[in-house]
């Protein structure tokens, strides 16, 4: 059970499509998991649909009923490619990263710590998109980010002085939050994280370019 | 715009009309009712799209909602979301498509928008939590004529505009911390704060 959970101004945005892709990709997975959240989404979403009713209306073109007709005329019966589809449906982390998250290849900073760029997944966006590895009851040295950095734990857990993020969680980490993570269970600890901007380090690693950081 | 008498009788219960209407284009193909569904929500999606800046694709970006709303009524399930609620996400995700399709480079994008951002009920077997969901949009448009028109704005800004928060702030000149609280209270009321606490 998920116990980290994305705010609820930062759902309606995702509710209302106005999210960057690595950024929407964060909170799709963390519903994935949290009846909670996705609970309110819905009812986000129904705001949008009185929203969007609510609204002044635009008569559309008198011919458009029927493009639309023969539009879907001229296409065979897409039912069954639809429920076929819905049922092969691989879930967006596997079309992204594939079965198995340790095959990755990923590239070890420092000690405990390995990362993997993945921005390029993602083409015209601005942010950052990087993996982050710690390895079972590793230590990242200290650290704070410089603009927002959203998480999401994909597996095994973290903590630091604010608690434990187990699989699943989603945390939010800026500027004022300097912290030291260390990944704890016997499995090793991986992350999604999109960051705005680079993060600064601010103990004895200063020179080093980094991750559970970056 | 559809006046009361076009609607269908309430024989089903919390069942609301488009949803017995966008049943019927799931399970029969009904063109009748598909073209209910259009007059009453085609309006709606033009105003949408225009409102998004894409005034010079908005009944292009209708056409498509509507060829999506066809292909895939069969899985609609009106115990998992009313028809409006559907349709606006929907809405949605073909605004984000055609965006990203606009922007796109030659490089294809491994995720699609539906692996981001879902249609309510598809691929989704929690057990149905259907009294919720009804009711969560009823509740919506009942607590929504009760809120302030300053909040109204705000939320209209977001959903209708695709601004962020910081982006209505600027528009409104006020600050950031304002456009947040205005958004918050109203959420409030929505009882979609409520359950913020001690989670």
């Amino acid at each position: 059970m998920t116990r980290h959970h994305p705010d609820t101004l930062t759902l309606m945005e995702y509710s209302a499509g106005n999210l960057s892709e690595p950024h929407a990709l964060c909170i799709r997975l963390h519903l994935d998991q949290c009846p909670h959240c996705r609970s309110r989404v819905d009812t986000l979403d129904s705001l949008g649909a009185v929203m969007m009713e609510s609204q002044p209306q635009v008569g559309v073109s008198s011919d458009m009923f029927d493009s639309i007709l023969s539009r879907i005329d001229s296409e065979p019966d897409m039912t069954e490619k639809y429920i076929d589809a819905q049922a092969k449906r691989l879930s967006p982390l596997q079309k992204l990263l594939g079965d198995n998250l340790d095959d990755l290849p990923w590239k070890r900073q420092l000690g405990d710590v390995s990362v993997l760029d993945i921005s390029e997944r993602f083409p015209g966006q601005n942010e950052q998109v990087v993996l982050q590895k710690l390895a079972a009851g590793g230590k990242a040295p200290a650290h704070t980010h410089r603009g927002d950095e959203t998480t999401i734990v994909l597996q095994g857990a973290f903590a630091d002085q604010k608690g434990v993020f187990n699989q699943w969680d989603f945390v939010v980490l800026n500027q004022e939050d300097e912290h030291k993570p260390v990944a704890v269970g016997c499995e090793d600890c991986i992350t999604l994280s999109v960051l705005s901007a680079p993060v600064k380090l601010t103990g004895t690693f200063t020179r080093l370019l980094n991750p559970f950081i970056r | 715009m559809t006046t009361l008498d076009q609607k269908p009788a309430r024989a089903e219960g919390r069942k609301d009309p488009w949803s017995q209407m966008l049943e019927k284009v799931g399970k029969n193909q009904d063109r009748q009712a598909y073209h209910a569904l259009f007059e009453h929500f085609g309006p709606q999606i033009k105003y949408y799209a225009m409102a998004n800046g894409l005034a010079s694709h908005a009944e292009e970006l209708v056409q498509e909602v509507f060829v999506s709303i066809w292909r895939r009524s069969c899985l609609y399930d009106w115990r998992k979301a009313a028809a409006s609620t559907w349709i606006f996400t929907i809405a949605r995700n073909q605004r984000i498509d055609m965006l990203r399709k606009m922007k796109r480079t030659s490089a294809e994008m491994p995720v699609e928008t539906e692996d981001l951002w879902q249609i309510p009920g598809e691929n989704d077997d929690e057990p149905v939590t259907s009294l919720h969901r009804l009711m969560s949009e009823r509740r919506v448009r009942e607590s929504l004529s009760h809120l302030p028109e300053e909040q109204i704005t705000v939320i209209a800004k977001v959903y209708m505009e695709s601004k962020s928060h910081q982006m209505v702030a600027d528009e409104l000149n006020i600050p950031l911390g304002t456009v947040k609280s205005r958004v918050r209270l109203a959420l409030n009321k929505l009882k979609v704060i409520l359950q913020d606490q001690n989670v």
